[in-house]
C-alpha cells in the first residue's frame, strides 16, 4: 500500500469549514423556507446570514489560493475515462475491479469528481450566492435598478440552488466512502494523505 | 455478531430501561442526609420557606383581587391617579370670576371666556364640536353627525343621549345653535376633580339637580358642584379624554378595543408610552393640539409616513400622531437592521401591538340588533349575562359577544376609507362594510395594519335599501328603548334622517374596521418573527407579498425533496450491496 | 461482546434522551376550547359541581396572569380552576408512600389564551402520572382521569354559567373551613 500527500493544509481547512457552513446553512435555510421549525425563525435567519458572510469570506481566500497555486487546473473538465468511472460505480466496485483512475498530486480528482465539482463551483454556488445576496438586500433593488425583480422568483431560484446542494451533499458523502477502504478518502481529507492501491 | 451488536443489544437496553422506569416508583427516593449536612439544609429550607410564604401571600392577594374584579373590573383597572401638583402659573381657585355658585354649564363657560376670549371661537372650528368631517379624497360627509355605525348605530334622533359626549351644552335636536359661544363645554375636557359627569339624556349637561343614576337603581347622584370643578380646571389628561373615548359605544371598553379605562393609569405592559410609573404620556403628548383642534383622526388617518421624524417646531402639516413622527422609519438598532426593512410593508402597530384589550376589561366583539325587543312574560326588559358577568343579551340592544386579549385581523391599508352612508344602497345578499379600508400590496402608500373588525347585524329599511336610523333613546313614546316598538321607532328615526320609512324592516350583516394603534406593548412583547413567518401565521390572509416560511412552491419542494430522497435511497442500496458483499467475503 | 455492551448502553441512552424530551408532552394534555377564557372556566366549574356525587367540590379559582401584570409584565390571560375530591385525596393521603402526591392537590385545570388568540385547556395526564407511583395510586389516578374527562365535556346548548369565585384554599368536601384537600 502506498500513501501520497494530496490535500494541503489550506485546502483541508477550506473543505471542512465549508462543509460545516454548508450544513448549518442547509439546516437554517430549510427552516427559513418553512420546512420545519427548530431554532426559531429569527435565530435561523441570523445564523444563515452569518454563515453566508463567513462562507463568502472563505471563498475569497479559496479563489485566491486556487489561482496563486494553480490548483484551479484540478477542475478542468475532461471526458476521458468518464464512462469507465460510471461503469466502475455501477458494477466494478462490487467485484473489486481495479479503479479506473489513479490519483496523483497533479490529478487528485477523478473525471467524475472534476465534472461534479466544476458544476458546483460554476452553477450551484453562483446561483445560491447571487440569489442569496439579492434576497439579503431586497430593499435596495430599486436603487440598483433591479426594481423589476420579484422576491418570489429570487427566493424560488435560491431554493432550487439549495436542493441541488442537498443532492450533491448526499452523493458526495456517500462517494467519500468508496475509496481504497471506506474511510480512506475521509482520512485523506483530514490528514492530507491518501491511501491508494 | 452483526445482529447482536446492532439490533438485539440496543433493543434490550431500551427494554431494560423501560422496565426500570415502570417498576420503580419515583417517590421512593428519599435519600437520608448525612448528619453534618442536615443543619445547613434546615437553615436553607427555613430561608426559602420564608421567601416562598411572602411571595405566595402576594400572589394570592393579587389573584383574589383579579377574581373579584371579574364582575366589577373597574375597581382594579381604574386606580386613582397619583396627585400631582399643578405646574400652571395660574391658580384658578383664586380667580374672582370663578368664585360664583354656578347654576349651569353655560354660566361657567361665560366666566371662562372672560379671560380665554378666543377659546370658544377655536372650539367652534373643531371636529369635537361639529361632529362633522368632510373627507377631502371622497367628499363623503363623515363624523358622528353623519355616520351610521354598527354599535348604537346613529346619533340622529338620539341627541339627548348621545350628546353626553359632545363638548357642548344643549344639543337635543337640529335646532341647536352651533355658533353660541356659551354652548361650549370647557369643563368636560379640563376638569381635574373627576366629579364632572355628563349623563345620557341631559343633552350634554351635567346634572344640576339630584338624579337617580343609573335609572331605577335606587342610587342618587347629587348635583354637580360646578364651582368646585371650575376652580380646579387644568390640562387635559388620560382621564378627561377617556371620559368619552374609553366609554364609546355605551360602556367601558366597548367600542375601540384599544381604548378603555385601564389606560387611565396603565402599567408599562399595557402601554409603554402611557405607563403611569414611566413615560406617563397623556393623550395629547401624541395628539398634539393646535388652537384646540386635536390631531390624529380615524376619519383621515395616516397609514404610512415615508418622511420620517417630524421635528418639533416644523411647519410641515403632517400628522404628528404617527409612530414615525417620533421614531422615524428606521427605529431599530443596527444589530436588528432586518427589522427596519419591514417598515416598507408593515405598520409599526402590526408587531408592536400584539393584541388589544389587554387588561381585565372585556371589549365587545359583535352586536346583533335583530334579536332586540324580546320581553319576558310580564313585558319587562330582559338582561342575560355571560360567565364574566357581562350582559350578552339586552332587550334594548340584542345580543353581544365579548373578548379580551384579542388578536387583531390584518389587512392592507393606505389611509383611505370608504363609508357606507345613509342612503347608500345595501342588501342582505352581502356583508355591508360600514367603512372599508383601501389599499393593496402594490400601493406604495399601503402598509399591513392590525385591524379590529367589529361585526354586527343591524336595522335597514328594506324598501329604501338603506341602513336605517332608529330612534333608540329619548323620553317620548316612540323611542325603542322605552317601548320596544320597531315601526314607531323607525318612523321617527328615518324621518329625522330625512327619509320616510318604507314600513319594511330588515337586518343586514355589517362590518366596521378600526385601526389598532393604542396599547403599544414594550419592545420585549412585540411579535416574534415566527408569528408571521410560518404556515397559518398572523399574516396568513395577506396577499401580494412573498413571505418567507409562509410561501413556497409545493411542486418545487416535492421535486427537490423527492430527488434528494431518491439519491439517499440510491446510495443506501449501493452501500448496502457493498456491505453485504464485504460480509460474504469475510 | 464489547460492542454488545456498548449497544445496550446506547439503547438506554437513546430511550433516555427521547423520553426526557417528550415526557412533558405526555404528562400534560392541551385541548382547544370552543369558548372564551371565562366561559370555559365557568363551564368546567359547572361540570365539576355536577360531579359532586364523586366527592368533587371547587377549591379555588386563580388568575396568575394578573399577578404578573401587577409586576409590570404582559401575559395572556390564564385562569386556574381548582377542584378536589376527598374520595380520592383521602386514599392517597392515608398512604405514607403516596402522601407526597399532595403536592399536586388540589387538582388543577388551567384555561389560557395563546398567541393565536384561541383559548386552550390544559390538564395533567393523571392516568399516566398515577402509573409512575404503583398500583394503588394508579387505580385512584385512573378514576381521577375519568372524572377529569367528564369535566371537559361541554354542552354548547346550555347557556354560559356564571364564573364561581372560590377563594383559593377554601372549599373541599370537608366544608369551607377545610383548607384545600
Amino acid at each position: 500500500m502506498e500513501k501520497i500527500y494530496i490535500f494541503k493544509r489550506f485546502e483541508r481547512f477550506w473543505h471542512w469549514t465549508q462543509a460545516l457552513l454548508i450544513i448549518v446553512m442547509m439546516i437554517t435555510g430549510f427552516e427559513i423556507h418553512g420546512t420545519y421549525s427548530n431554532l426559531g425563525f429569527e435565530r435561523a435567519v441570523e445564523l444563515h446570514t452569518l454563515s453566508a458572510w463567513a462562507l463568502i469570506t472563505l471563498w475569497v481566500f479559496a479563489i485566491f489560493w486556487h489561482f496563486t497555486t494553480g490548483e484551479w487546473k484540478q477542475y478542468v473538465p475532461t471526458m476521458d475515462k468518464v464512462e469507465a468511472m460510471m461503469r466502475y460505480y455501477l458494477t466494478g466496485i462490487f467485484s473489486h475491479a481495479p479503479h479506473p483512475f489513479r490519483q496523483t498530486t497533479l490529478h487528485k480528482h477523478n473525471p467524475l469528481q472534476r465534472l461534479a465539482y466544476l458544476f458546483v463551483k460554476l452553477m450551484i454556488n453562483p446561483l445560491i450566492w447571487a440569489t442569496g445576496l439579492l434576497y439579503l438586500f431586497y430593499t435596495s433593488w430599486e436603487s440598483w435598478g433591479l426594481g423589476w425583480l420579484n422576491l418570489e422568483w429570487v427566493a424560488t431560484a435560491h431554493v432550487i440552488g439549495a436542493f441541488m446542494m442537498l443532492i450533491f451533499f448526499i452523493a458526495h458523502i456517500y462517494l467519500a466512502t468508496t475509496g481504497h477502504k471506506p474511510m480512506s478518502h475521509i482520512k485523506a481529507m483530514i490528514t492530507g494523505w491518501e491511501e491508494i492501491d | 455478531m452483526f445482529t447482536i451488536d446492532r439490533v438485539i443489544a440496543p433493543v434490550l437496553g431500551i427494554a431494560f430501561a423501560l422496565a426500570l422506569a415502570v417498576s420503580s416508583p419515583v417517590i421512593a427516593t428519599a435519600t437520608p442526609l448525612a448528619e453534618a449536612e442536615k443543619g445547613a439544609v434546615a437553615e436553607i429550607e427555613q430561608a426559602i420557606e420564608g421567601a416562598v410564604v411572602k411571595v405566595a401571600g402576594e400572589d394570592e392577594k393579587a389573584a383574589a383581587e383579579s377574581i373579584q374584579s371579574v364582575p366589577a373590573p373597574k375597581q382594579v383597572a381604574v386606580e386613582e391617579p397619583v396627585e400631582e401638583k399643578s405646574k400652571s402659573t395660574a391658580d384658578h381657585s383664586k380667580f374672582e370670576e370663578l368664585d360664583i355658585d354656578f347654576k349651569s354649564g353655560p354660566q361657567v363657560t361665560k366666566a371662562c371666556l372672560k379671560c380665554h376670549t378666543e377659546a370658544a371661537k377655536q372650539i367652534h372650528k373643531t371636529k369635537h364640536w361639529s361632529w362633522e368631517y368632510i373627507n377631502p379624497d371622497t367628499g363623503q360627509k363623515l363624523g358622528k353627525k353623519h355616520v351610521i355605525n354598527n354599535f348604537c348605530t346613529s346619533v340622529k334622533s338620539n341627541n339627548t343621549f348621545c350628546s353626553a359626549c359632545h363638548i357642548g351644552y344643549g344639543w337635543a335636536d337640529d335646532s341647536f345653535d352651533f355658533t353660541a359661544e356659551a354652548n361650549v363645554d370647557c369643563l368636560v375636557c379640563h376638569d381635574t376633580t373627576g366629579t364632572y359627569k355628563k349623563l345620557p339624556g341631559l343633552s350634554g349637561h351635567p346634572n344640576y339637580e339630584t338624579i337617580e343614576w343609573p335609572p331605577h337603581s335606587g342610587k342618587f347622584r347629587p348635583p354637580t358642584d360646578l364651582k368646585q370643578v371650575a376652580q380646579n380646571v387644568g390640562p387635559t389628561s388620560r382621564k378627561t379624554c377617556g371620559t368619552c373615548h374609553f366609554y364609546g359605544g355605551g360602556g367601558d371598553a366597548v367600542k375601540h378595543g384599544d381604548l378603555d379605562s385601564s389606560l387611565t393609569n396603565p402599567g408599562r405592559y399595557l402601554d409603554v408610552h402611557m405607563d403611569s410609573k414611566g413615560l406617563n404620556f397623556t393623550c395629547s403628548t401624541c395628539h398634539v393640539t393646535d388652537e384646540h383642534e386635536v390631531s390624529g383622526s380615524r376619519y383621515g388617518p395616516t397609514a404610512a409616513d415615508e418622511k420620517g421624524v417630524l421635528v418639533p417646531g416644523s411647519q410641515d402639516p403632517r400628522n404628528p400622531t404617527t409612530c414615525v413622527a417620533c421614531h422615524g422609519n428606521t427605529p431599530h438598532p443596527d444589530k436588528a437592521a432586518k427589522l427596519n426593512d419591514h417598515t416598507r410593508k408593515l405598520a409599526c402597530q402590526t408587531c408592536h401591538i400584539p393584541a388589544y384589550a389587554r387588561s381585565t376589561l372585556q371589549t365587545k366583539m359583535s352586536w346583533d340588533w335583530s334579536t332586540a325587543g324580546k320581553l319576558d312574560e310580564q313585558g319587562h326588559r330582559i338582561q342575560l349575562k355571560n360567565s364574566a358577568g357581562k350582559v350578552v343579551y339586552d332587550s334594548k340592544k340584542g345580543n353581544f359577544t365579548y373578548d379580551r386579549y384579542v388578536v387583531p385581523e390584518y389587512q392592507w391599508f393606505n389611509g383611505k376609507v370608504n363609508y357606507t352612508l345613509f342612503g347608500d344602497k345595501v342588501s342582505e345578499d352581502s356583508v355591508v362594510k360600514i367603512n372599508e379600508f383601501q389599499g393593496d400590496a402594490d400601493d406604495p402608500e399601503a402598509r399591513i395594519w392590525p385591524v379590529r373588525v367589529f361585526r354586527g347585524k343591524q336595522m335597514y329599511d328594506k324598501g329604501l335599501q338603506t341602513l336605517a336610523v332608529l330612534h333608540t333613546a329619548g323620553k317620548d313614546d316612540a323611542a325603542f328603548w322605552g317601548n320596544y316598538d320597531w315601526d314607531k321607532a323607525m318612523e321617527v328615526g328615518m324621518r329625522t334622517a330625512g327619509s320616510e320609512y318604507s314600513g319594511e324592516l330588515g337586518f343586514v350583516s355589517t362590518e366596521m374596521s378600526w385601526p389598532i394603534t393604542h396599547m403599544v406593548s414594550p419592545k420585549e412583547d412585540a411579535l416574534a418573527c415566527e408569528s408571521c413567518h410560518t404556515d397559518g401565521g398572523r399574516l396568513a390572509g395577506i396577499d401580494g407579498i412573498y413571505l418567507p416560511a409562509r410561501d413556497r412552491m409545493p411542486l418545487l419542494d416535492m421535486i427537490g425533496f423527492g430527488v434528494a430522497l431518491l439519491a439517499l435511497i440510491g446510495v443506501l442500496i449501493h452501500g448496502g450491496i457493498r456491505v453485504i458483499l464485504a460480509k460474504r467475503e469475510d | 461482546m464489547w460492542k454488545a455492551v456498548m449497544g445496550f448502553i446506547a439503547g438506554i441512552a437513546l430511550l433516555g434522551i427521547v423520553g426526557f424530551n417528550t415526557a412533558g408532552s405526555f404528562m400534560m394534555v392541551e385541548h382547544e376550547s370552543p369558548f372564551g377564557i371565562e366561559e370555559t372556566a365557568a363551564r368546567i366549574q359547572a361540570n365539576i359541581q355536577r360531579m359532586g356525587h364523586r366527592g368533587w367540590t371547587l377549591s379555588g379559582l386563580r388568575d396568575p396572569s394578573k399577578a404578573v401584570a401587577n409586576s409590570g409584565r404582559n401575559v395572556p390571560p390564564v385562569l386556574l380552576v381548582e377542584a378536589c375530591s376527598t374520595d380520592y385525596s383521602g386514599v392517597l393521603l392515608a398512604d405514607d408512600q403516596a402522601r407526597i402526591l399532595s403536592i399536586m392537590m388540589p387538582c388543577t385545570i388551567t384555561v389560557y389564551k395563546k398567541d393565536d388568540g384561541k383559548t386552550y385547556i390544559g390538564t395533567m395526564n393523571s392516568a399516566l402520572m398515577g402509573r409512575l407511583f404503583g398500583k394503588k395510586v394508579a387505580a385512584v389516578m385512573n378514576e381521577v382521569a375519568k372524572d377529569q374527562a367528564e369535566f371537559l365535556k361541554f354542552d354548547p346548548n346550555q347557556p354560559a354559567p356564571p364564573l364561581i369565585k372560590v377563594k383559593p384554599g377554601g372549599g373541599g368536601a370537608g366544608g369551607p373551613e377545610v383548607s384545600g384537600c
